[in-house]
């Protein structure tokens, strides 16, 4: 049989709607285009179906039917995965998988040790009301994407947050899963009859299976234990803006030691000035194949009463009388730069540049950041998210050649660094007007710029939009090639769950 | 990728360039009520701007099926609060309902149903009668079915509402006068629910505020805009500017209760943009106008007169929390006055109110009337707030919790009466005290948090 060939979907769906019911699949044209659209460069891809399980079980019948009929899966949870593909498909003829629609319960929540178990349509508001429902004791860490994300589905991709529970893959703990192969797996101590520790306990006994989820496509992922911070009575954030491009360095090295003792516990953002201001403002000259000029940025800058790069923080504890102190140590920290300007909470809290870092540290998902992608007209966005040390001289000399590339294609630099201790996850957000080919063009251009330049400096990405998935696996080395694949044939030897997705297995061209 | 409509007629210029700025993000589905419920792409906001594209593209009456999918819409607006394009969907729906109304004939029933509504709320006296004819029919309202049904059940139960003034009248400031403003008694809110802008007078004058009522004549337009009767609409806005201008003595600030009408009232220099005689005035009104939530955060308010922390659960009206981003006003001013005010979870989902939807689309409302109130009732709060009528009256159908304006709950803390509603309830205030807020970590065994 040609796999994946559209021949066998009216097979696949026959069998699908007899075992989930004719109302849980969708083929209509209203719904599919939606589902193939993304806001990478190229065309969309819209699948020929859509289907929404609302159980493990109806999962692992999906799982067979595709088996049986040589279907191949695309599994999303709430599908929120905007700059990275949105809801679409890797690859021509997959069947989206949709569980965030009917799979979106709260299992478990352990109050006592602030686990949530949750299905894949749980998102980070609906965890986040349902905290404050129950008493406010424990806060999610949200992303600063969209409220609607889902929380296991943004783990999967290995998506973070902000406050010291930033690493979400790192806070799931106990994991359901149902194979390529049809069969159900239970991680950790999860196979037990009455197991206790399946969400305490993250190595348990064995090899440690969790992690084969992640980024990758072995599996359908239907609930998984999430740890969660207990709130605390006061939370204060603090910022600092600096006016140069190149004070870069030196706030970076000024970050670490605040990082590696631990003394601030929140992850640190660091922003440029388009970052912050893009959800303010539209770019003030659009024209296609033109960048901002330094002119009209120093004037955004200066209407906005920001500099060219603002960092912030936040401290938790159980006053803000107990924080006040803290806060005094880290502005005496940078003050020792002999440059850069303090913004106090309550002045970041009346920002609205700086509202989603505030929001975030506190654990309250907000709309705020999506606004950035009205910052040109036509909603183009891509990701491109390159992790780097965090070296002063590595984190200018790569900022300098993103800022040099982005322009030389006609578009901005907007760049957000999110500082741990020895590493930062560096987000860019290329924002481009979609309905003009040119640009179309030059946003795919860019990235792939950018992708070059840094693989030169020996920097990966962490994260990549569906279009470039396979190349990024390219770079990681025949060894791990032939690993990830030797794996895939084992747990799907059929190659169902989305083929090509970063880059393990064979995905027919879209 | 979104495509250019040719705009057949001048007038609809601005709905194409809404329309051209939306780019398919998708977010707005996720926090479409319609959608979330019904899950269809055409009841979504990017399927509605699809449908409105080739709606308005063809210039002619549209489909029964677009009708239906634009009838749905709550015109809520929690589309424009995610969308990240920032779409202009409100003037846009706003847009496709006058071309349905111009193009469209609908059945027999529907038109007499509409046109009933938009002859009757807007006009205070003829609103009385029908209330009055209503409530004779209401003990029989099982016998009736869908909309008329749904009307019925919506009618004010219980205690006669006190008289509305007729005719314009002022209201002194207690003690020195510190500012002078207009109060918008709300067409339907002066005839069902007088004792709302009774509180609001009080509260106002109690703090140093003069209050001119401008007497019955005055609706803002905002139901029959809604309905797609752009005429009546206008018509209606046109008079409540000439009533405002009318006023002698300078005024600060033209004041509403009722949150639907702040959003029409705020936009009028929209509305009436195209209309030269008046699109100035109607801009300086807009401009002046406050939710009084606005303007309370703004004033020191009395102390409360004694423990008021009764557990209040806050619902954001859509014309607040979406039309408006009036949000943290109103939260401000309960806390300040003492209560404890409690968020309720999907705070950014529609009740189902939304003016006229509850009489016209029953059975999308039921499911957003019967979801907030579960909501309502996981928040642990006593009693439910909120700043608009139109909400009160949908959640209080579904809820059990005592439903008050917030102007209600303002003015008890500062000396006013308690407010009738709550009257029947067995209520008691918190008495525990805040956790402390020390300088030592506190250890709680109850929440085995340390900080
Ligand atoms: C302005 C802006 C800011 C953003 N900020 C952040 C941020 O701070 N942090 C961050 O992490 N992201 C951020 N994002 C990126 C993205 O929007 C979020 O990560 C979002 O949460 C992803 O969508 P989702 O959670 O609904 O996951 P989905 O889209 O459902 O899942 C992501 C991918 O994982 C796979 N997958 C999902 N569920 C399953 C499953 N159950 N089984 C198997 N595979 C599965 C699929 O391939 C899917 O495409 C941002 C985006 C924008 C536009
Ligand atoms: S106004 Fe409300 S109901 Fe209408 S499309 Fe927008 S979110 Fe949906």
């Amino acid at each position: 049989m040609n796999l994946n060939s559209q021949a066998q979907t009216p097979k696949f769906l026959d069998i699908v709607r007899r075992s989930i019911g004719d109302d849980w699949v969708h083929t209509a044209d209203a719904t599919v285009s939606r589902y193939g659209e993304t806001t990478l460069p190229g065309s969309d891809n819209p699948p020929p179906a859509v289907v929404y399980p609302g159980s493990v079980d109806e999962v692992v019948a999906i799982v067979n039917a595709a088996n049986e009929t040589g279907t191949q899966l695309f599994p999303i949870s709430n599908g929120n995965n905007i700059s990275q593909g949105s809801r679409a498909p890797v690859g021509a003829n997959q069947i989206v998988v949709d569980l965030g629609r009917r799979m979106n319960r709260i299992l478990d929540f352990n109050e006592d040790m602030g686990i949530a178990t949750v299905e894949p349509g749980v998102s980070y508001q609906q965890m986040h009301d349902e905290l404050v429902r129950r008493g406010d004791r424990f806060m999610v860490d949200v992303t600063s994407g969209p409220p609607a994300g889902s929380v296991l589905g943004n783990a999967l991709d290995k998506g973070a947050g902000y406050t010291p529970y930033a690493d979400h893959f790192a806070m799931t703990c106990g994991m359901e899963i149902v194979l390529g192969n049809g069969q159900r797996l239970r991680t950790g101590d999860g196979a037990l009859e009455t197991a206790r520790n399946w969400h305490m306990s993250k190595y348990s006994y064995g090899p440690y299976l969790d992690g084969l989820f992640v980024q990758s496509n072995y599996g359908i992922v239907t609930q998984a234990g999430f740890w969660l911070m207990p709130k605390p009575p006061a939370i204060r954030s603090f910022a600092f803006t600096f006016d140069n491009d190149d004070d870069l360095g030196d706030i970076v090295a000024a970050i670490r030691p605040l990082r590696m003792s631990g003394f601030v516990p929140t992850m640190m953002r660091l922003c440029n000035d388009l970052w912050l201001l893009a959800s303010e403002t539209s770019h003030p000259s659009y024209v296609s194949g033109r960048s901002i000029t330094d002119d009209e940025r120093k004037d955004l800058q200066r209407a906005h009463n920001l500099g060219s790069w603002t960092v912030s923080g936040a401290f938790y504890g159980a006053s803000d009388a107990q924080i006040a102190p803290m806060v005094e140590r880290v502005r005496s920290h940078f003050a020792s730069l002999g440059r850069g300007r303090y913004i106090s909470h309550e002045e970041a809290m009346e920002s609205p540049t700086l509202a989603s870092a505030v929001a975030a540290y506190a654990g309250v998902p907000s709309v705020h950041e999506m606004k950035q992608l009205a910052w040109r007209p036509g909603g183009g966005m891509a990701s491109f998210t390159p992790g780097v040390p965090m070296d002063r001289d590595l984190v200018l000399q790569s900022s300098r050649k993103s800022r040099e590339i982005l322009r030389s294609h006609g578009l901005e630099y907007l760049k957000m660094y999110v500082c741990g201790p020895r590493f930062a996850r560096g987000l860019h957000h290329l924002l481009w007007n979609r309905t003009v080919e040119a640009e179309d063009r030059a946003a795919d251009q860019a990235y792939k710029a950018l992708a070059a330049a840094y693989t030169d400096l020996g920097l990966q990405v962490g994260r990549s939009p569906i279009r470039y998935q396979d190349f990024h696996m390219s770079l990681l080395g025949d060894a791990t090639r032939k690993t990830c694949e030797a794996i895939k044939d084992v747990l799907d030897p059929r190659g169902i769950i989305a083929p090509g997705r970063y880059g393990i297995g064979r995905a027919a061209t879209a | 990728m979104n495509s250019t409509v040719t705009m057949p007629k001048g007038d609809l210029a601005e709905a194409n360039a809404i329309i051209k700025t939306c780019v398919h993000y998708g977010f707005c589905t996720n926090t479409c009520p319609t959608y979330v419920l019904l899950g269809d792409e055409n009841e979504s906001p990017r399927g509605r701007i699809d449908l409105i594209k080739d709606m308005l593209a063809s210039n002619a009456a549209p489909s029964k099926d677009t009708v239906k999918h634009l009838d749905n819409c709550l015109s809520c607006l929690s589309c424009m609060t995610t969308c990240a394009a920032k779409v202009d969907y409100g003037h846009l729906i706003d847009r496709a309902r006058i071309h349905i109304e111009q193009t469209y004939r609908r059945p027999l029933a529907d038109r007499l149903i509409r046109t009933a509504l938009a002859l009757i709320l807007p006009n205070p006296r003829a609103l009385h009668t029908a209330l009055r004819i209503g409530a004779l029919a209401r003990p029989f309202r099982q016998l009736f079915r869908g909309r008329l049904r749904a009307m019925l059940e919506l009618l004010p139960a219980g205690e006669r509402n006190p008289p509305a003034p007729r005719r314009r009248q002022v209201f002194a400031a207690d003690g020195e006068r510190k500012s002078r403003v207009v109060l918008h008694l709300g067409c339907v809110q002066q005839v069902a629910a007088q004792h709302i802008n009774e509180a609001a007078i009080r509260l106002l004058t109690r703090h140093g505020i003069e209050v001119v009522a401008l007497g019955n004549s005055s609706c803002c337009g905002a139901l029959t805009l809604h309905m797609g009767k752009e005429r009546q609409a206008k018509a209606a806005a046109i008079r409540f500017v000439q009533d405002v201008m009318a006023e002698k003595e300078a005024i600060d600030a033209v004041v509403i209760t009722a949150s639907g009408c702040g959003t029409t009232v705020k936009d009028y220099g929209h509305l009436l943009a195209a209309d030269a005689d008046m699109s100035a005035a109607a801009m300086a009104i807009a401009r002046k106008t406050r939710d009084v939530s606005e303007l309370l955060n703004d004033l020191q308010l009395h102390p409360p007169k004694e423990n008021m922390a009764y557990k209040v659960a806050y619902h954001d009206a859509c014309s607040m929390l979406h039309g408006q981003r009036v949000v943290v006003q109103p939260r401000a001013v309960l806390k300040r006055a003492g209560f404890s005010v409690h968020d309720i979870a999907e705070r950014h989902f529609c009740c189902g109110s939304a003016g006229v939807y509850n009489m016209l689309q029953p059975e999308i409302a039921t499911r957003l009337g019967q979801r907030k109130a579960a909501n309502i009732a996981g928040s642990g709060a006593d009693i439910l707030c909120a700043g608009n009528l139109g909400c009160l009256t949908q959640i209080g159908h579904y809820s059990d919790l005592p439903a008050v304006h917030t102007v209600e709950l303002l003015d008890w803390a500062t000396g006013g009466p308690m407010p009738p509603a709550l009257r029947a309830y067995p209520l008691a205030p918190e008495t525990k005290t805040e956790a402390p807020q020390n300088d030592t970590a506190p250890l709680s065994a109850a929440t085995q948090s340390f900080w």
